[in-house]
Protein backbone atom coordinates (compact mmCIF):
# COMPACT_ATOMS: atom_id res chain seq x y z
CA UNK A 1 0.00 0.00 0.00
CA UNK A 2 1.39 3.40 -0.87
CA UNK A 3 -0.46 5.53 1.64
CA UNK A 4 -3.25 5.66 4.18
CA UNK A 5 -6.90 5.52 3.19
CA UNK A 6 -8.25 9.03 3.02
CA UNK A 7 -11.60 8.30 4.62
CA UNK A 8 -12.02 10.33 7.79
CA UNK A 9 -8.69 12.06 7.24
CA UNK A 10 -9.85 15.30 8.88
CA UNK A 11 -10.78 13.52 12.12
CA UNK A 12 -7.40 11.86 12.26
CA UNK A 13 -5.19 14.89 11.90
CA UNK A 14 -4.60 16.96 15.03
CA UNK A 15 -5.39 20.25 13.28
CA UNK A 16 -6.81 21.34 9.95
CA UNK A 17 -4.04 23.90 9.51
CA UNK A 18 -1.43 21.17 9.77
CA UNK A 19 -3.32 18.98 7.31
CA UNK A 20 -3.28 21.81 4.77
CA UNK A 21 0.47 22.20 5.17
CA UNK A 22 0.88 18.45 4.89
CA UNK A 23 -1.02 18.25 1.62
CA UNK A 24 0.84 21.21 0.16
CA UNK A 25 4.30 20.07 1.19
CA UNK A 26 4.62 16.96 3.33
CA UNK A 27 8.40 17.17 3.54
CA UNK A 28 8.17 20.55 5.29
CA UNK A 29 5.83 19.15 7.94
CA UNK A 30 8.13 16.18 8.46
CA UNK A 31 11.04 18.59 8.90
CA UNK A 32 9.23 20.22 11.84
CA UNK A 33 9.28 16.83 13.58
CA UNK A 34 5.52 16.65 14.09
CA UNK A 35 4.79 13.36 15.84
CA UNK A 36 1.67 12.32 13.91
CA UNK A 37 3.29 13.11 10.57
CA UNK A 38 6.47 11.22 11.44
CA UNK A 39 4.55 8.16 12.57
CA UNK A 40 2.49 8.21 9.40
CA UNK A 41 5.62 8.54 7.29
CA UNK A 42 7.29 5.62 9.03
CA UNK A 43 4.18 3.48 8.92
CA UNK A 44 4.07 3.63 5.13
CA UNK A 45 7.68 2.68 4.56
CA UNK A 46 8.87 6.26 4.31
CA UNK A 47 7.16 6.87 1.00
CA UNK A 48 7.05 10.60 0.52
CA UNK A 49 3.90 12.22 -0.83
CA UNK A 50 4.66 14.58 -3.72
CA UNK A 51 4.35 18.26 -2.86
CA UNK A 52 1.52 20.25 -4.43
CA UNK A 53 2.68 23.87 -4.01
CA UNK A 54 0.17 25.09 -6.59
CA UNK A 55 -2.85 24.11 -4.45
CA UNK A 56 -4.67 27.03 -2.88
CA UNK A 57 -6.38 26.70 0.50
CA UNK A 58 -9.66 26.61 -1.36
CA UNK A 59 -8.49 23.71 -3.54
CA UNK A 60 -7.51 21.72 -0.49
CA UNK A 61 -10.79 22.48 1.25
CA UNK A 62 -12.65 21.27 -1.82
CA UNK A 63 -10.69 18.02 -1.85
CA UNK A 64 -11.34 17.50 1.86
CA UNK A 65 -15.03 18.25 1.41
CA UNK A 66 -15.16 15.67 -1.35
CA UNK A 67 -13.45 13.09 0.86
CA UNK A 68 -15.86 13.85 3.70
CA UNK A 69 -18.83 13.51 1.38
CA UNK A 70 -17.63 10.21 -0.03
CA UNK A 71 -16.89 8.91 3.48
CA UNK A 72 -20.46 9.45 4.63
CA UNK A 73 -21.84 8.07 1.39
CA UNK A 74 -19.93 4.85 1.89
CA UNK A 75 -21.27 4.46 5.40
CA UNK A 76 -24.82 4.98 4.18
CA UNK A 77 -24.35 2.36 1.52
CA UNK A 78 -22.96 -0.14 3.99
CA UNK A 79 -26.00 0.29 6.22
CA UNK A 80 -28.43 -0.13 3.38
CA UNK A 81 -27.46 -3.66 2.61
CA UNK A 82 -24.79 -6.14 1.75
CA UNK A 83 -23.26 -7.03 -1.56
CA UNK A 84 -24.65 -3.90 -3.16
CA UNK A 85 -21.21 -2.63 -4.08
CA UNK A 86 -20.36 -5.60 -6.25
CA UNK A 87 -23.72 -5.51 -7.99
CA UNK A 88 -23.54 -1.80 -8.68
CA UNK A 89 -21.07 -1.76 -11.53
CA UNK A 90 -22.67 -4.62 -13.41
CA UNK A 91 -26.10 -3.09 -12.90
CA UNK A 92 -25.12 0.16 -14.61
CA UNK A 93 -23.82 -1.44 -17.80
CA UNK A 94 -26.86 -3.73 -17.87
CA UNK A 95 -29.21 -0.73 -17.77
CA UNK A 96 -27.44 0.94 -20.67
CA UNK A 97 -27.49 -2.05 -22.98
CA UNK A 98 -31.19 -2.54 -22.23
CA UNK A 99 -31.83 1.08 -23.23
CA UNK A 100 -29.90 0.68 -26.49
CA UNK A 101 -31.77 -2.53 -27.20
CA UNK A 102 -35.15 -0.83 -26.77
CA UNK A 103 -34.12 2.09 -29.01
CA UNK A 104 -32.92 -0.32 -31.70
CA UNK A 105 -36.17 -2.24 -31.54
CA UNK A 106 -38.28 0.91 -31.80
CA UNK A 107 -36.25 2.16 -34.76
CA UNK A 108 -36.55 -1.21 -36.47
CA UNK A 109 -40.34 -1.19 -36.07
CA UNK A 110 -40.52 2.37 -37.39
CA UNK A 111 -38.39 1.39 -40.40
CA UNK A 112 -40.64 -1.60 -41.06
CA UNK A 113 -43.79 0.53 -40.93
CA UNK A 114 -42.25 3.12 -43.26
CA UNK A 115 -41.31 0.40 -45.72
CA UNK A 116 -44.87 -0.93 -45.66
CA UNK A 117 -46.28 2.55 -46.23
CA UNK A 118 -43.84 3.10 -49.06
CA UNK A 119 -44.83 -0.09 -50.84
CA UNK A 120 -48.54 0.63 -50.32
CA UNK A 121 -48.15 4.13 -51.77
CA UNK A 122 -46.20 2.72 -54.70
CA UNK A 123 -49.01 0.26 -55.30
CA UNK A 124 -51.63 3.02 -55.13
CA UNK A 125 -49.65 5.16 -57.52
CA UNK A 126 -49.27 2.23 -59.90
CA UNK A 127 -53.00 1.47 -59.71
CA UNK A 128 -53.84 5.07 -60.49
CA UNK A 129 -51.66 5.09 -63.54
CA UNK A 130 -53.22 1.80 -64.62
CA UNK A 131 -49.99 -0.17 -64.53
CA UNK A 132 -50.65 -3.76 -63.63
CA UNK A 133 -48.73 -4.88 -60.55
CA UNK A 134 -48.21 -8.46 -59.47
CA UNK A 135 -50.29 -9.61 -56.48
CA UNK A 136 -48.29 -8.52 -53.41
CA UNK A 137 -46.83 -11.30 -51.27
CA UNK A 138 -47.73 -11.04 -47.55
CA UNK A 139 -44.63 -10.25 -45.49
CA UNK A 140 -44.63 -13.57 -43.68
CA UNK A 141 -44.20 -15.35 -46.98
CA UNK A 142 -41.75 -12.87 -48.39
CA UNK A 143 -38.46 -14.70 -48.77
CA UNK A 144 -36.32 -11.67 -47.91
CA UNK A 145 -38.21 -11.14 -44.66
CA UNK A 146 -37.95 -14.79 -43.70
CA UNK A 147 -34.22 -14.84 -44.39
CA UNK A 148 -33.78 -11.69 -42.30
CA UNK A 149 -35.80 -13.20 -39.45
CA UNK A 150 -33.71 -16.35 -39.48
CA UNK A 151 -30.48 -14.39 -39.38
CA UNK A 152 -31.73 -12.28 -36.46
CA UNK A 153 -32.86 -15.37 -34.57
CA UNK A 154 -29.51 -17.03 -35.15
CA UNK A 155 -27.66 -14.02 -33.82
CA UNK A 156 -29.87 -13.71 -30.74
CA UNK A 157 -29.89 -17.44 -30.08
CA UNK A 158 -26.15 -17.65 -30.63
CA UNK A 159 -25.57 -14.79 -28.23
CA UNK A 160 -27.47 -16.51 -25.43
CA UNK A 161 -25.89 -19.87 -26.22
CA UNK A 162 -22.35 -18.54 -26.11
CA UNK A 163 -23.03 -16.45 -23.02
CA UNK A 164 -24.58 -19.37 -21.22
CA UNK A 165 -21.73 -21.66 -22.20
CA UNK A 166 -19.15 -19.15 -20.96
CA UNK A 167 -21.05 -18.87 -17.70
CA UNK A 168 -20.81 -22.60 -17.07
CA UNK A 169 -18.53 -23.33 -14.15
CA UNK A 170 -18.31 -19.68 -13.10
CA UNK A 171 -19.87 -18.58 -9.87
CA UNK A 172 -19.14 -14.90 -9.51
CA UNK A 173 -21.49 -13.45 -6.90
CA UNK A 174 -22.19 -16.86 -5.34
CA UNK A 175 -23.26 -16.22 -1.75
CA UNK A 176 -24.47 -19.41 -0.10
CA UNK A 177 -26.18 -19.47 3.26
CA UNK A 178 -23.68 -20.72 5.80
CA UNK A 179 -24.52 -22.90 8.80
CA UNK A 180 -23.62 -19.99 11.08
CA UNK A 181 -24.14 -16.36 10.07
CA UNK A 182 -20.48 -15.49 10.45
CA UNK A 183 -19.91 -11.84 9.59
CA UNK A 184 -16.48 -10.91 8.26
CA UNK A 185 -17.54 -7.30 8.65
CA UNK A 186 -17.87 -7.71 12.42
CA UNK A 187 -14.67 -9.71 12.86
CA UNK A 188 -12.37 -8.06 10.35
CA UNK A 189 -13.91 -4.66 9.79
CA UNK A 190 -14.99 -3.75 13.31
CA UNK A 191 -12.71 -5.83 15.53
CA UNK A 192 -9.62 -5.55 13.34
CA UNK A 193 -8.70 -9.22 13.43
CA UNK A 194 -6.12 -9.91 10.75
CA UNK A 195 -7.16 -12.30 7.96
CA UNK A 196 -4.19 -14.51 8.79
CA UNK A 197 -5.33 -14.93 12.39
CA UNK A 198 -7.96 -17.41 11.26
CA UNK A 199 -6.71 -18.27 7.76
CA UNK A 200 -3.22 -19.05 9.00
CA UNK A 201 -2.57 -21.38 6.09
CA UNK A 202 -2.53 -18.58 3.52
CA UNK A 203 1.15 -17.96 4.23
CA UNK A 204 2.21 -21.55 4.63
CA UNK A 205 0.19 -23.70 2.33
CA UNK A 206 -1.73 -24.08 -0.88
CA UNK A 207 -4.93 -23.54 1.09
CA UNK A 208 -5.82 -20.48 3.14
CA UNK A 209 -7.72 -22.90 5.40
CA UNK A 210 -11.20 -22.64 6.78
CA UNK A 211 -10.32 -22.13 10.45
CA UNK A 212 -10.92 -25.02 12.78
CA UNK A 213 -13.33 -24.52 15.66
CA UNK A 214 -10.64 -24.13 18.31
CA UNK A 215 -9.65 -20.88 16.57
CA UNK A 216 -13.21 -19.57 16.98
CA UNK A 217 -13.09 -20.59 20.62
CA UNK A 218 -9.86 -18.63 21.21
CA UNK A 219 -12.11 -15.61 21.58
CA UNK A 220 -15.59 -17.06 21.93
CA UNK A 221 -14.79 -18.88 25.15
CA UNK A 222 -15.09 -15.41 26.64
CA UNK A 223 -17.26 -13.57 24.11
CA UNK A 224 -20.68 -15.20 24.38
CA UNK A 225 -22.95 -12.41 23.24
CA UNK A 226 -23.11 -10.05 20.32
CA UNK A 227 -23.58 -6.40 21.19
CA UNK A 228 -22.64 -4.68 17.93
CA UNK A 229 -24.94 -3.10 15.34
CA UNK A 230 -27.83 -5.15 13.95
CA UNK A 231 -26.97 -7.83 11.43
CA UNK A 232 -29.07 -8.69 8.42
CA UNK A 233 -28.98 -11.41 5.80
CA UNK A 234 -28.88 -10.47 2.14
CA UNK A 235 -32.66 -10.97 2.06
CA UNK A 236 -33.05 -8.43 4.87
CA UNK A 237 -33.83 -10.93 7.62
CA UNK A 238 -32.58 -9.79 11.01
CA UNK A 239 -29.95 -11.96 12.64
CA UNK A 240 -29.60 -12.49 16.36
CA UNK A 241 -25.84 -12.45 16.85
CA UNK A 242 -25.94 -14.03 20.30
CA UNK A 243 -27.98 -16.94 18.95
CA UNK A 244 -25.39 -17.42 16.20
CA UNK A 245 -22.63 -17.66 18.83
CA UNK A 246 -24.81 -20.20 20.64
CA UNK A 247 -24.85 -22.24 17.41
CA UNK A 248 -21.05 -22.31 17.56
CA UNK A 249 -21.25 -23.57 21.17
CA UNK A 250 -23.61 -26.33 20.04
CA UNK A 251 -21.13 -27.40 17.38
CA UNK A 252 -18.12 -27.50 19.67
CA UNK A 253 -20.01 -28.78 22.71
CA UNK A 254 -19.12 -25.86 24.95
CA UNK A 255 -21.26 -24.95 27.93
CA UNK A 256 -20.93 -21.20 28.54
CA UNK A 257 -22.46 -21.49 32.04
CA UNK A 258 -20.02 -24.12 33.28
CA UNK A 259 -17.21 -22.67 31.14
CA UNK A 260 -16.13 -26.07 29.89
CA UNK A 261 -16.62 -28.52 27.05
CA UNK A 262 -19.47 -30.80 28.03
CA UNK A 263 -20.24 -32.59 24.76
CA UNK A 264 -18.11 -34.00 21.96
CA UNK A 265 -17.69 -31.47 19.18
CA UNK A 266 -18.69 -31.92 15.57
CA UNK A 267 -17.41 -30.07 12.53
CA UNK A 268 -19.19 -27.04 11.14
CA UNK A 269 -19.94 -27.81 7.52
CA UNK A 270 -19.21 -24.46 5.93
CA UNK A 271 -20.22 -24.17 2.31
CA UNK A 272 -17.27 -23.60 0.09
CA UNK A 273 -17.56 -20.48 -2.05
CA UNK A 274 -14.31 -19.98 -3.94
CA UNK A 275 -13.38 -23.05 -5.84
CA UNK A 276 -11.23 -23.82 -8.83
CA UNK A 277 -11.51 -26.89 -11.04
CA UNK A 278 -9.16 -29.72 -10.20
CA UNK A 279 -7.18 -29.11 -13.39
CA UNK A 280 -6.03 -25.72 -12.13
CA UNK A 281 -3.26 -25.44 -9.60
CA UNK A 282 -3.54 -22.49 -7.29
CA UNK A 283 -1.34 -21.87 -4.27
CA UNK A 284 -2.18 -19.27 -1.64
CA UNK A 285 1.27 -19.04 -0.07
CA UNK A 286 2.83 -18.39 -3.48
CA UNK A 287 0.58 -15.39 -4.02
CA UNK A 288 0.66 -14.08 -0.46
CA UNK A 289 4.30 -14.58 0.50
CA UNK A 290 6.27 -14.40 -2.75
CA UNK A 291 3.76 -12.34 -4.73
CA UNK A 292 2.90 -10.14 -1.73
CA UNK A 293 -0.73 -9.88 -2.81
CA UNK A 294 -3.39 -8.55 -0.49
CA UNK A 295 -6.28 -10.91 0.26
CA UNK A 296 -8.66 -8.25 -1.07
CA UNK A 297 -7.13 -8.35 -4.56
CA UNK A 298 -9.00 -11.56 -5.29
CA UNK A 299 -11.54 -11.79 -2.49
CA UNK A 300 -12.79 -8.21 -2.70
CA UNK A 301 -13.79 -6.00 0.22
CA UNK A 302 -14.12 -8.92 2.65
CA UNK A 303 -13.93 -6.54 5.60
CA UNK A 304 -17.24 -4.99 4.49
CA UNK A 305 -19.08 -8.23 3.79
CA UNK A 306 -21.57 -9.59 6.29
CA UNK A 307 -22.05 -12.63 4.13
CA UNK A 308 -19.19 -13.49 1.84
CA UNK A 309 -19.80 -13.74 -1.85
CA UNK A 310 -17.40 -14.61 -4.61
CA UNK A 311 -15.99 -11.29 -5.69
CA UNK A 312 -13.78 -12.22 -8.60
CA UNK A 313 -14.64 -14.15 -11.72
CA UNK A 314 -11.97 -16.82 -11.04
CA UNK A 315 -11.95 -17.55 -14.74
CA UNK A 316 -8.81 -18.23 -16.69
CA UNK A 317 -9.06 -14.89 -18.48
CA UNK A 318 -9.22 -13.16 -15.11
CA UNK A 319 -6.09 -14.97 -13.87
CA UNK A 320 -4.15 -14.28 -17.04
CA UNK A 321 -5.13 -10.62 -17.13
CA UNK A 322 -3.78 -10.13 -13.64
CA UNK A 323 -0.58 -12.01 -14.47
CA UNK A 324 -0.06 -9.79 -17.50
CA UNK A 325 -0.47 -6.52 -15.68
CA UNK A 326 0.76 -7.20 -12.16
CA UNK A 327 4.27 -6.06 -11.49
CA UNK A 328 6.37 -8.45 -9.48
CA UNK A 329 7.93 -7.01 -6.34
CA UNK A 330 11.36 -7.73 -7.65
CA UNK A 331 13.57 -5.88 -5.23
CA UNK A 332 14.18 -7.38 -1.79
CA UNK A 333 12.34 -10.55 -2.70
CA UNK A 334 14.56 -13.60 -2.41
CA UNK A 335 12.07 -15.69 -4.34
CA UNK A 336 13.03 -14.04 -7.63
CA UNK A 337 16.78 -13.87 -7.10
CA UNK A 338 17.42 -16.41 -9.88
CA UNK A 339 16.15 -14.02 -12.56
CA UNK A 340 19.56 -12.43 -12.91
CA UNK A 341 19.00 -11.09 -16.40
CA UNK A 342 15.94 -9.12 -15.36
CA UNK A 343 17.67 -7.85 -12.25
CA UNK A 344 20.52 -6.60 -14.44
CA UNK A 345 18.13 -4.97 -16.91
CA UNK A 346 16.26 -3.24 -14.09
CA UNK A 347 19.56 -2.01 -12.76
CA UNK A 348 20.63 -0.78 -16.20
CA UNK A 349 17.31 0.99 -16.64
CA UNK A 350 16.36 -1.04 -19.74
CA UNK A 351 13.06 -2.05 -18.14
CA UNK A 352 11.37 -0.31 -15.25
CA UNK A 353 9.46 -3.27 -13.87
CA UNK A 354 8.92 -6.98 -14.33
CA UNK A 355 5.43 -8.41 -14.79
CA UNK A 356 4.36 -11.87 -13.72
CA UNK A 357 4.15 -12.81 -17.39
CA UNK A 358 7.86 -12.07 -17.86
CA UNK A 359 8.80 -14.55 -15.14
CA UNK A 360 6.69 -17.24 -16.76
CA UNK A 361 3.35 -16.43 -15.20
CA UNK A 362 1.36 -17.18 -18.34
CA UNK A 363 3.00 -20.47 -19.23
CA UNK A 364 0.36 -23.21 -19.49
CA UNK A 365 2.14 -25.58 -17.18
CA UNK A 366 2.45 -23.01 -14.41
CA UNK A 367 -1.15 -23.78 -13.48
CA UNK A 368 -2.12 -26.80 -15.56
CA UNK A 369 -0.06 -29.90 -15.01
CA UNK B 1 -35.20 -26.43 -46.38
CA UNK B 2 -37.20 -23.71 -44.65
CA UNK B 3 -38.49 -26.19 -42.09
CA UNK B 4 -34.98 -27.41 -41.22
CA UNK B 5 -33.72 -23.90 -40.62
CA UNK B 6 -36.74 -23.08 -38.48
CA UNK B 7 -36.07 -26.14 -36.35
CA UNK B 8 -32.42 -25.11 -36.08
CA UNK B 9 -33.41 -21.63 -34.99
CA UNK B 10 -35.74 -22.86 -32.30
CA UNK B 11 -33.19 -25.39 -31.09
CA UNK B 12 -30.59 -22.64 -30.83
CA UNK B 13 -33.00 -20.39 -28.94
CA UNK B 14 -34.14 -23.08 -26.56
CA UNK B 15 -30.55 -24.19 -25.91
CA UNK B 16 -29.49 -20.61 -25.34
CA UNK B 17 -32.29 -19.98 -22.88
CA UNK B 18 -31.43 -23.19 -21.02
CA UNK B 19 -27.75 -22.30 -20.75
CA UNK B 20 -28.57 -18.74 -19.76
CA UNK B 21 -30.71 -20.12 -16.95
CA UNK B 22 -27.66 -21.95 -15.60
CA UNK B 23 -25.81 -18.68 -15.41
CA UNK B 24 -26.79 -17.63 -11.91
CA UNK B 25 -25.83 -13.96 -11.92
CA UNK B 26 -25.37 -11.78 -8.83
CA UNK B 27 -25.96 -12.60 -5.19
CA UNK B 28 -27.22 -16.06 -5.76
CA UNK B 29 -27.61 -18.59 -3.06
CA UNK B 30 -27.00 -21.48 -5.42
CA UNK B 31 -23.75 -22.18 -7.21
CA UNK B 32 -23.58 -22.15 -11.00
CA UNK B 33 -23.57 -25.28 -13.10
CA UNK B 34 -20.31 -26.97 -13.98
CA UNK B 35 -19.53 -29.11 -16.96
CA UNK B 36 -17.59 -32.34 -16.71
CA UNK B 37 -17.63 -32.68 -12.91
CA UNK B 38 -15.04 -35.44 -13.16
CA UNK B 39 -12.55 -32.81 -14.29
CA UNK B 40 -13.79 -30.30 -11.76
CA UNK B 41 -13.76 -32.27 -8.52
CA UNK B 42 -10.52 -33.83 -7.51
CA UNK B 43 -10.29 -37.59 -7.48
CA UNK B 44 -7.06 -37.37 -5.57
CA UNK B 45 -7.10 -36.56 -1.86
CA UNK B 46 -7.71 -32.88 -1.42
CA UNK B 47 -7.83 -30.83 1.72
CA UNK B 48 -11.50 -29.86 1.68
CA UNK B 49 -12.95 -33.30 1.12
CA UNK B 50 -15.21 -34.26 4.04
CA UNK B 51 -13.10 -37.32 4.80
CA UNK B 52 -9.87 -35.40 5.20
CA UNK B 53 -10.82 -32.06 6.71
CA UNK B 54 -9.58 -31.45 10.22
CA UNK B 55 -7.13 -34.34 10.38
CA UNK B 56 -4.02 -34.01 12.50
CA UNK B 57 -0.57 -35.02 11.25
CA UNK B 58 0.32 -38.64 11.84
CA UNK B 59 1.59 -39.19 15.36
CA UNK B 60 5.35 -39.15 15.68
CA UNK B 61 6.09 -37.48 12.35
CA UNK B 62 7.87 -34.20 11.77
CA UNK B 63 7.39 -32.08 8.66
CA UNK B 64 10.50 -31.30 6.64
CA UNK B 65 12.18 -28.18 7.97
CA UNK B 66 10.09 -28.21 11.14
CA UNK B 67 11.45 -28.05 14.68
CA UNK B 68 11.51 -31.14 16.85
CA UNK B 69 8.33 -31.96 18.76
CA UNK B 70 7.68 -30.49 22.15
CA UNK B 71 7.31 -33.18 24.76
CA UNK B 72 6.17 -31.24 27.81
CA UNK B 73 2.74 -32.50 28.84
CA UNK B 74 -0.12 -30.15 29.55
CA UNK B 75 -0.04 -29.06 33.19
CA UNK B 76 3.67 -29.61 33.71
CA UNK B 77 4.51 -25.93 34.02
CA UNK B 78 7.51 -26.56 36.28
CA UNK B 79 9.25 -28.43 33.47
CA UNK B 80 7.99 -25.97 30.86
CA UNK B 81 9.64 -23.08 32.71
CA UNK B 82 13.06 -24.68 32.31
CA UNK B 83 12.89 -25.48 28.60
CA UNK B 84 15.32 -23.37 26.58
CA UNK B 85 14.59 -21.88 23.19
CA UNK B 86 16.00 -24.29 20.58
CA UNK B 87 16.52 -21.39 18.18
CA UNK B 88 19.90 -20.43 19.55
CA UNK B 89 20.93 -17.81 17.04
CA UNK B 90 18.02 -15.55 16.39
CA UNK B 91 18.75 -12.63 14.10
CA UNK B 92 17.27 -9.16 13.87
CA UNK B 93 15.37 -10.34 10.79
CA UNK B 94 13.87 -13.17 12.83
CA UNK B 95 12.74 -10.71 15.46
CA UNK B 96 11.20 -8.47 12.82
CA UNK B 97 9.32 -11.47 11.45
CA UNK B 98 8.32 -12.45 15.00
CA UNK B 99 7.00 -8.94 15.56
CA UNK B 100 4.87 -9.25 12.46
CA UNK B 101 3.46 -12.60 13.59
CA UNK B 102 3.00 -11.33 17.13
CA UNK B 103 1.00 -8.36 15.87
CA UNK B 104 -1.29 -10.64 13.87
CA UNK B 105 -1.88 -13.46 16.34
CA UNK B 106 -1.13 -12.01 19.78
CA UNK B 107 -1.46 -8.25 19.39
CA UNK B 108 -5.20 -8.52 18.79
CA UNK B 109 -5.59 -9.20 22.55
CA UNK B 110 -2.24 -8.48 24.21
CA UNK B 111 -1.73 -5.27 22.27
CA UNK B 112 1.05 -4.42 19.88
CA UNK B 113 2.85 -2.75 22.81
CA UNK B 114 2.50 -5.96 24.88
CA UNK B 115 0.48 -3.98 27.43
CA UNK B 116 -2.48 -6.35 27.43
CA UNK B 117 -4.69 -3.78 25.74
CA UNK B 118 -5.30 -4.94 22.18
CA UNK B 119 -8.18 -3.92 19.91
CA UNK B 120 -10.38 -6.76 21.21
CA UNK B 121 -10.12 -5.50 24.82
CA UNK B 122 -9.62 -1.74 24.38
CA UNK B 123 -9.50 -1.05 28.10
CA UNK B 124 -12.79 -2.87 28.65
CA UNK B 125 -14.68 -1.30 25.74
CA UNK B 126 -13.99 -4.09 23.28
CA UNK B 127 -16.01 -7.27 23.00
CA UNK B 128 -13.50 -9.33 25.00
CA UNK B 129 -14.60 -9.21 28.65
CA UNK B 130 -11.44 -10.42 30.42
CA UNK B 131 -8.30 -8.31 30.53
CA UNK B 132 -5.50 -10.06 28.59
CA UNK B 133 -2.17 -10.50 30.37
CA UNK B 134 0.14 -7.53 30.38
CA UNK B 135 3.42 -8.79 28.93
CA UNK B 136 5.27 -5.49 28.97
CA UNK B 137 8.56 -4.97 30.77
CA UNK B 138 8.07 -4.57 34.50
CA UNK B 139 4.55 -6.01 34.21
CA UNK B 140 3.19 -8.94 36.20
CA UNK B 141 4.16 -11.46 33.50
CA UNK B 142 7.62 -10.12 32.73
CA UNK B 143 9.29 -12.85 34.78
CA UNK B 144 7.97 -15.68 32.57
CA UNK B 145 10.70 -17.57 30.77
CA UNK B 146 10.69 -18.22 27.04
CA UNK B 147 9.93 -21.86 27.84
CA UNK B 148 6.85 -20.85 29.79
CA UNK B 149 5.68 -18.45 27.08
CA UNK B 150 6.03 -21.25 24.57
CA UNK B 151 4.06 -23.55 26.86
CA UNK B 152 1.23 -21.04 27.13
CA UNK B 153 1.12 -20.54 23.37
CA UNK B 154 1.06 -24.30 22.89
CA UNK B 155 -1.57 -25.30 25.44
CA UNK B 156 -3.30 -22.04 26.30
CA UNK B 157 -3.75 -20.56 29.76
CA UNK B 158 -6.97 -19.58 31.52
CA UNK B 159 -9.18 -17.98 28.86
CA UNK B 160 -6.48 -18.02 26.23
CA UNK B 161 -6.67 -20.95 23.83
CA UNK B 162 -3.94 -22.95 22.19
CA UNK B 163 -2.24 -21.36 19.22
CA UNK B 164 -0.54 -24.55 18.12
CA UNK B 165 -2.89 -24.92 15.16
CA UNK B 166 -2.09 -21.46 13.83
CA UNK B 167 1.60 -21.10 14.65
CA UNK B 168 4.18 -23.79 14.09
CA UNK B 169 6.78 -24.49 16.74
CA UNK B 170 9.40 -22.25 15.18
CA UNK B 171 7.01 -19.33 14.98
CA UNK B 172 6.03 -19.81 18.63
CA UNK B 173 9.65 -19.86 19.77
CA UNK B 174 10.37 -16.77 17.72
CA UNK B 175 7.45 -14.98 19.36
CA UNK B 176 8.68 -16.05 22.81
CA UNK B 177 12.08 -14.60 21.95
CA UNK B 178 10.47 -11.44 20.59
CA UNK B 179 8.47 -10.91 23.79
CA UNK B 180 11.60 -11.28 25.89
CA UNK B 181 13.52 -8.95 23.59
CA UNK B 182 10.85 -6.26 23.96
CA UNK B 183 11.02 -6.77 27.71
CA UNK B 184 14.70 -5.86 27.45
CA UNK B 185 16.41 -9.21 27.38
CA UNK B 186 19.31 -9.55 24.99
CA UNK B 187 18.25 -12.08 22.36
CA UNK B 188 20.32 -11.38 19.29
CA UNK B 189 23.90 -12.56 19.79
CA UNK B 190 26.85 -10.30 19.09
CA UNK B 191 26.71 -8.84 15.57
CA UNK B 192 29.71 -10.84 14.38
CA UNK B 193 27.83 -14.10 14.85
CA UNK B 194 27.34 -16.03 11.63
CA UNK B 195 24.04 -15.32 9.85
CA UNK B 196 21.51 -18.08 10.25
CA UNK B 197 19.08 -19.45 7.73
CA UNK B 198 15.47 -18.70 8.52
CA UNK B 199 14.27 -22.29 8.65
CA UNK B 200 16.21 -25.35 9.54
CA UNK B 201 17.82 -26.67 6.37
CA UNK B 202 16.14 -29.74 4.84
CA UNK B 203 19.23 -31.81 5.47
CA UNK B 204 19.19 -30.95 9.16
CA UNK B 205 15.51 -31.69 9.47
CA UNK B 206 15.98 -35.07 7.84
CA UNK B 207 18.32 -35.83 10.66
CA UNK B 208 15.67 -34.60 13.05
CA UNK B 209 13.08 -36.96 11.64
CA UNK B 210 15.27 -39.97 12.20
CA UNK B 211 15.87 -38.93 15.77
CA UNK B 212 12.18 -38.74 16.46
CA UNK B 213 11.45 -42.32 15.47
CA UNK B 214 10.86 -44.20 18.63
Amino acid sequence: MTGPALKGVQERWPSGELLHQWIRNSAAVLATGNEYATNLYNEYNKQAMPAFPSFTDEDIDNILAYIAQESTKEQGGAQAGTGAAAGGAAQDSGDNSLLFGIITLVLAIVALILMQINSNLNKLAADKEGVATPEPVPFYRNKAYIALGIVVLFIVGGYFTINGAIGLGRQKGYMPEQPIHYSHKVHVGMNQINCLYCHAGAEKSKHAMIPSENICMNCHKAISEYTGPDLFTAEGKKINGTAEIQKLYDYVGWDPQQQQYTKPGRPIEWTRIHTLPDHVYFNHSQHVVAGKQQCQTCHGPIQDMDEVHQFAELSMGWCINCHRTTKVQFAENKYYSIFEKFHQEVKDGKIDSVTVEMVGGTECQKCHY
Amino acid sequence: MKRTSNILVFAALAGGALLAACNTGENHRKPGRIYMPDMYDSRAYEFYSPRLAGLKPVEGTVKRGELLPYHVKEGDTALANTIKNPLTNITEADLAEAKRIYNIYCGICHGTNLDGNGPLYKGGEGPFPAAPANLAAGGPKAHLTQGRLFYVMTYGWNTMGSYASQLDREQRWKIAAYIKSVQGEKIVPAPDAAPVTETASPAASDGDTTQVKE
